[in-house]
């Protein structure tokens, strides 16, 4: 019974988050800024595509959704309220959040709409450049945490945060984060000129579970951040999910503000940007940390 | 037997989500099933293509593998010590001669 | 009741790597086909799970979410009709006609808000299909001499691996597993025993990434024209409604902070 009320709570928690989420990007959105993921959806009729692929088509939403949900369960947002504490959940965190990259392309090719197969080889090209660098984001704190658990993640933080350690290695997941949750300078696969891509052939119910996905991903991208370099739930006096919700919509607010100073990028110039300067500098960041810890520079 | 077991009620516990997350998806395809339906313009797309970025996706695939490396590295890295440092120079030396090719012969690019 | 799930758990694993090899074989469509075999490999990654081998059931998932969709794109690069469209509407067998279903193109359900009539069934439009017309038969002819051949191969392969299962019943049991801290395993191991290997996949990738760049070199592609391949994205796309900051000239891309202001 026990195991059905975590999994409801899990549950509830991202759909909970996605819905702060939304209303927090709201504020990030004016009428003349590319909307991204937060395009226009029609929520109330489901749509009819006459020459879809029948199946594809809506299992991408519900891969994606599941995706995001899968992900949820390792983000502790207090001390024990987590889902489970895997003992690989970084890397599981890594891997589950690419469903949602897979439910997009599935719906992309599958809608058999111009718009959206055009949506689907964005989306691949900004699986191609965000996972390496995310990767060497995560693996810097890794090493020094030496787990893979974000229980133990956190508890390795409870003197200092990494962002302190790793300056570096935060920024990159700044950038990164912000392609992997395709949010502001990196919203091709959502642009205005391919119509919103999957979201202009959603309708009703897929809407809805594209609305929860887009949302979850930005919300589990900073939750995930929080852990990995702000400590988490860690914090004086207040409970930690109170400390972990603070510093989640605070690092997605710095993420959406610093990705609105920039232009937009198209994939082309995302693709460059990853490959060229992210990758090496998260090489370098590998390497750096690595040196900072056989020096004896540990938390 | 209870790192199988632990293993084994971890990931049930995944599976748990995996089908409550269907549930749920399967409630909202029954909360429109009455809606009204909207016909969207039956182009087609389904085509060859070409897309511009098919050097930087053989790179991903290569870098891809090297990652899998590298989070168990990470995991030992302050048990093993400057070994394991070494080792990684290596390999990260290799990766960035792979890199550097990739640049230096033009792949890096849209094409 | 554990025992019970471990063997549900089996049957979901091996149904879903054996349909979706099946599947993988048997569809129309060349998309399909990849998530199809992704599906398999992913089922394979839960018997890993299975086996209490976590981290490495997670890598399989990981690796082939991105390698098969990748895949996919070079599939659709080179297959005539990558969506199966036209190929669902024939005559197939009926795992085939199992494995497509809902491929070929239907008419636009009557009473809906929109506003075309019955046109749109598949010959009708040929901007965004220019090549279908004379590839029908040619896909056919392709397909179909080989596919008998290969069902006794994959029965033949399948029987002989049956038959060493059979043969060699004793396998060996270890009688402690593992400790679950599988990644702290794996990296010792790594970085102990088997750093030779892990430094020879090093020097691998590193020739791999070689003769990617070769044979994908801009230069060396062959454009045919004879083939319908579009240019998926554009090196620019459409200018942005409120695009106030003057596009950027390749070189100087790190330096791209403007004042949009918030």
């Amino acid at each position: 019974m026990g195991v059905i009320v975590t999994a409801i709570a899990v549950l509830a928690a991202l759909c909970g988050g996605a819905g702060l989420t939304s209303g927090l990007e709201r504020l990030f959105v004016r009428p003349v800024w590319e909307p991204g993921p937060v395009h226009a959806a029609d929520l109330r009729h489901p749509l009819d595509l006459p020459n879809a692929d029948r199946w594809l088509l809506p299992a991408g939403p519900v891969v994606a959704f599941a995706g995001t949900a899968l992900a949820m369960i390792v983000v502790p947002l207090g001390s024990g309220l987590i889902g489970r504490d895997l003992g690989i959940g970084a890397f599981y965190v890594i891997v589950v959040i690419d469903f949602v990259v897979l439910g997009l392309a599935l719906a992309g090719w599958g809608a058999n709409v111009p718009n959206t197969v055009e949506a689907c080889y964005r989306i691949i090209a900004q699986l191609v450049a965000y996972v390496v660098p995310l990767g060497l984001a995560y693996v810097g704190v890794i090493m020094m945490a030496r787990s893979l658990s974000t229980v133990a993640i956190v508890e390795a933080q409870r003197g200092l945060w990494f962002i302190v350690l790793q300056p570096l290695g935060f920024l990159l997941y700044l950038v990164t984060g912000l392609m992997q949750s395709y949010r502001a300078p990196f919203l091709e696969p959502f642009a205005v000129s391919i119509r919103g891509g999957v979201l202009g052939a959603s309708g009703g119910w897929s809407a809805l579970l594209w609305r929860i996905a887009l949302a979850g991903v930005l919300f589990l991208v900073a939750a995930i951040g929080a852990v990995l370099y702000l400590g988490g739930p860690n914090g004086p006096v207040l409970p930690g999910w109170f400390w972990m919700t603070l510093k989640t919509y605070a690092l997605m607010a710095l993420m959406l503000g610093l990705g609105r100073l920039v232009r937009p990028l198209s994939t082309a110039e995302m693709l460059a940007l990853s490959w060229k300067i992210l990758t090496p500098v998260g090489l370098l960041n590998v390497l750096l940390v690595g040196g900072l810890i056989l020096l004896g520079v540990r938390p | 037997m209870t790192g199988t077991a632990t293993v084994h009620s971890d990931y049930g516990f995944v599976g748990l989500i995996l089908v409550m997350t269907s549930g749920l998806a399967l409630l909202a395809v029954a909360a429109f099933a009455r809606a009204p339906r909207r016909v969207l313009d039956p182009s087609q797309a389904w085509a060859q293509y070409r897309f511009g970025y098919a050097v930087y996706a053989l790179i991903f695939l290569a870098f891809d593998m090297e990652m899998i490396f590298m989070y168990p590295w990470a995991v030992v890295f302050t048990d093993v010590g400057i070994s394991a440092f070494l080792d990684m120079l290596i390999f990260i030396a290799l990766l960035g001669v792979g890199i550097a090719y990739a640049w230096g012969m033009g792949g890096l690019q849209w094409e | 009741m554990t025992a019970a799930f471990e063997i549900l758990a089996f049957a979901v694993s091996g149904f879903v790597a054996i349909a979706g090899a099946l599947g993988m074989t048997t569809t129309m469509s060349m998309f399909r086909s990849g998530i199809f075999l992704m599906a398999s490999f992913i089922g394979v990654a839960g018997l890993f799970i299975l086996l209490a081998a976590d981290l490495i059931g997670l890598l399989q998932i990981m690796m082939y979410i991105g390698g098969m969709l990748v895949m996919i794109l070079f599939m659709v690069l080179v297959m005539h009709d990558p969506g199966g469209a036209m190929m669902a509407g024939m005559d197939m067998a009926p795992i085939e006609r199992w494995f497509s279903a809902g491929l070929e193109p239907r008419k636009p359900r009557q009473g809906g808000h929109g506003d075309h009539g019955d046109h749109a069934v598949q010959h009708t439009d040929d901007d965004g299909h220019g090549s279908h017309e004379g590839h029908g038969g040619m896909d056919m002819s392709m397909v179909t001499p080989v596919r008998p051949a290969a069902a006794w191969l994959a029965i033949v392969v399948g029987t002989v691996l049956i038959g060493m299962l059979i043969w060699r019943p004793a396998w060996p049991v270890v009688g402690t597993l593992p400790d679950p801290d599988s990644a702290a395993r794996v990296g010792h191991l790594l970085m102990e025993k088997y750093m030779i290997a892990f430094e020879g996949a090093g020097f691998l990738i590193l020739i791999g990434i070689f003769g990617a760049v070769l044979l994908a070199r801009p230069s060396t592609y062959p454009d045919d024209p004879s083939r319908s391949a579009k240019v998926a994205v554009d090196r620019k796309p459409e200018a942005i409604a409120d695009d106030r900051i003057a596009p950027l000239a390749g070189r100087d891309r790190d330096h791209r902070a403007g004042d949009d202001g918030l």
